[in-house]
């Protein structure tokens, strides 16, 4: 398809750089989301649609063992129902994000470079989602990963943004390395699969023309796969901050808020979900997999809200929430509605940016991000905190905001797979309690920050609601997080999230249990109405000293010890590792050349005796060698040649 | 005159080359050292005359004919050693070979 085509050149050239380059990187930006909405109404007029145009770069011929046939890698463009819908939700949020950005970093140094990368960012992430097979896909992983840390890492005079790049780039690179070997081993194992003269032959791509290439092919029960399909989750688990890999995502957050809501919020922490969905619907995953994935998702999603409920800065309450929802996704996945789970990344990505950049225009406006010191702003950004309230109802999964429709998916998808997978229960039950964990976290987030007369610390600036090119994409969004849970009722949008035998768009509300949701919604309004009654009117709840529940909020605030524990066990790692590495160094490489180099020292002067210079000495030597010579020739040849046979 | 037997000569060649070896290994007066290379050399001259003497056919002059050469070439080694003997005499006022130890370095 020619339009995509188009689509990458000009995010290609969008690299280049004016000085500003500010209005430049909007202008790409807008106009790469414009073809991506052409791209994305194409596909709706043609459903289930697969258009790929790929270019061969390497190809090997087939020797005997695990490639037979030889194999080829390929560069292509792939656009099919879901990664035209990626594409959507990541121009729509980039270009917004980047509008936002033109107020939001205003005042900062290092403007080039902000925009630089950010393009950088948006190109990686369309090329991530329209790759045609595994190693390309790989490689725009990597490109996006590495823009994550160049952009958390922007304010890089900072100790603690310079650390928190590092952490996210080391804590990435477990799930990478693990995702790498994942590929290897698909590639090997399936190499022969998919008819013709087989997958690896024709450049492991996604799809044969128009079918999934390995559809059916995939998805046995063997070890190999299994393994195959748990280094794809925790690859996965790596890019979307699921646990036991999310201690990146929090201290992410010391980048730019606009950073925040695009790339770790909107979409490259929902990349991890989008490999699990191409995975699950062209890979195939086997029943453990699927077990080891629903666990992963249930628990994370539980795990980091419960960190959320605590937290004083207004960021990290939404990192945790983002870690919580991205939980959601890969549970969805894992019960095996992948379509769902990209259902609640498209719907979470519009109301997650929506909340980041609100938040993003709250600090902008008082300079802090600590919740406690905030207060009574509803009065004087009332954009902003109607804005925050539409997110914040969208994720709390109150109808009619678009997060009520993609979660209750979500959670009624699980409780259908439950039925016939009993293990997958207590996950749901965990989902559940999430929903009411998060309708108290992002509301106690709220209360604190908006409600009250007056800011709780007199010398914050006085708050002034954000310029137009920050209240704008604020208005947009807030508009796509009211509308966007009710796109899959149109029947050519909803075609676009049904592709794959499994992945039709699972009972909307309405079509399943009623009763489901009505306690999803039922648990969503008793959060909402616990932060109303403790922190609502700008009153502050103060847990009594002596109370109960004093330790638990210690262990959650210092976030379970994992960051720590993770710390020491790097040092100890790293420290034992390069103790090793130094003794060996020291005493068996040095140990080594030093022994030979004493060895050919004391050898030589041990010879050098012998050179006295004495005549009769070196003719005493001659003397020596010939009957040397002598008893050679005439006592121990013979003995020789006798002894092979010789004459 | 009676026939020596090839044994007793070969000994007595083997005993001239090991007194010439004896006295090249252990004399340090260069001169006495010449001498000992002469009484070495003269084993294998001796060595060429007996087997020209066994050996019937005329082919055995040319055995007596390098003995000759042989002679000749003692002599002009005898002369290059004594011009060297003079020269280290000159140099180092001693004909001692354990003072011209300068090969070592």
């Amino acid at each position: 398809m020619a339009v995509s085509f188009v689509l990458v050149g000009l995010l290609g050239d969008r690299l280049k750089k004016l000085e500003h380059g500010g209005w430049v990187a909007v202008g790409f930006a807008g106009a790469a989301m414009v073809v991506a909405v052409l791209v994305v109404a194409a596909e709706m007029l043609h459903p289930s649609h697969y258009s790929d145009q790929s270019f061969t770069w390497l190809q090997l011929p087939g020797s005997p063992g695990a490639f037979p046939n030889g194999f080829s890698l390929v560069i292509g463009v792939l656009v099919d129902p879901i990664s035209a819908l990626m594409l959507l939700v990541v121009t729509v949020v980039g270009f917004l994000v980047m509008l936002y950005s033109i107020g939001y970093m205003h005042a900062d140094r290092g403007l080039p470079r902000y925009y630089a990368e950010l393009s950088l960012f948006l190109t990686a992430m369309t090329g991530l989602v329209v790759s045609d097979n595994l190693l390309e896909f790989f490689l725009f992983w990597e490109l996006v990963g590495v823009c994550s840390y160049f952009l958390i890492g922007f304010y890089y005079e900072k100790p603690s943004a310079a650390s928190a790049a590092k952490e996210a780039f080391l804590v990435t690179r477990v799930g990478d390395v693990l995702f790498l070997l994942g590929i290897f081993i698909y590639f090997t194992i399936d190499a022969t699969a998919g008819g013709g003269l087989g997958w690896a032959a024709s450049g492991f791509k996604f799809v044969n023309g128009s079918t999934p290439f390995l559809a059916g092919a995939m998805g046995g029960s063997s070890t190999l796969q299994t393994v195959a399909g748990l280094m794809m989750l925790a690859g996965a688990a790596g890019k979307s901050a699921q646990f036991p890999l999310h201690t990146w995502l929090p201290d992410a957050m010391e980048g730019p808020t606009t950073v925040s809501a695009l790339i770790h919020a909107a979409t490259m922490v929902a990349a991890g979900v989008y490999l699990l969905v191409v995975a699950s619907l062209f890979l195939g995953f086997t029943p453990d997999d699927r077990l080891a994935i629903v666990a992963v998702g249930g628990f994370t999603t539980f795990f980091a809200a419960t960190m959320a409920v605590v937290h004083p800065d207004i960021k990290r309450v939404i990192a945790y929430s983002t870690i919580s929802q991205l939980g959601y996704m890969v549970l969805a996945v894992g019960a095996g509605f992948a379509m769902v789970g990209m259902y609640h990344l498209f719907t979470h990505a519009f109301f997650k940016a929506l909340l980041f950049l609100a938040a993003g225009s709250v600090i902008h406006a008082v300079g802090t991000q600590d919740l406690f010191k905030m207060g009574g702003l509803r009065r004087p950004m009332r954009v902003t905190a109607a804005a925050f309230a539409i997110g914040a109802l969208s994720l709390s999964g109150i109808p009619p905001f678009a997060g009520f429709f993609s979660k209750d998916d979500v959670l009624s998808s699980v409780y259908t797979a439950a039925q016939s997978h009993p293990a997958y229960w207590p996950f749901l039950i965990l989902a559940y309690a999430t929903v009411f964990l998060t309708a108290y976290y992002i509301f106690r987030a709220f209360f604190l920050a908006f409600s009250g007369d007056k800011t709780r610390d007199p010398t914050l600036p006085h708050p002034h609601e954000a310029p137009w090119v920050m209240r704008l994409p604020l208005y947009i969004l807030s508009g796509l997080a009211i509308v966007a849970g009710v796109f899959p009722f149109v029947p050519s949008f909803a075609s676009l999230l049904s592709i794959g035998a499994n992945g039709n768009v699972p009972p909307v509300f309405g079509t399943t249990d009623l009763i489901l949701s009505a306690l999803s919604v039922g648990l969503g309004a008793a959060g909402i109405l616990l932060a109303q009654a403790l922190w609502g009117n700008g009153r502050v709840y103060v847990l009594a000293p002596e109370s109960a529940l004093q330790p638990v909020r210690t262990i959650l605030l210092n976030r379970y010890y994992m960051k720590a524990g993770y710390d020491e066990l790097g040092l100890r790692l790293v420290y034992g590792g390069s103790r090793i590495a130094d003794f060996f160094e020291r005493y068996v490489i040095d140990g080594t050349i030093r022994g030979i180099e004493r060895l050919a020292a004391r050898l030589s002067g041990t010879l050098r005796q012998g050179q006295t210079g004495l005549v009769s000495d070196y003719a005493s030597y001659v003397v020596a060698g010939v009957v040397g010579l002598l008893i050679l020739l005439l006592f121990v040849a013979p003995f020789v040649l006798a002894s092979v046979g010789g004459p | 005159m009676t026939e020596l037997s090839v044994a007793s000569l070969l000994f007595l060649s083997a005993t001239l080359l090991a007194i010439g070896l004896f006295g090249i290994l252990t004399r340090r007066n260069f001169i006495l050292l010449l001498i000992a290379v002469e009484i070495g050399m003269n084993a294998a001259i001796l060595n060429f005359v007996y087997f020209a003497g066994f050996s019937g056919t005329s082919h055995g002059l040319s055995g007596q004919a390098i003995a000759v050469v042989l002679v000749g070439l003692a002599a002009t080694e005898v002369a290059v050693g004594l011009a060297i003997v003079l020269a280290l005499n000159r140099q180092r006022g001693s004909i001692n070979i354990g003072d011209a130890t300068t090969l070592k370095l």
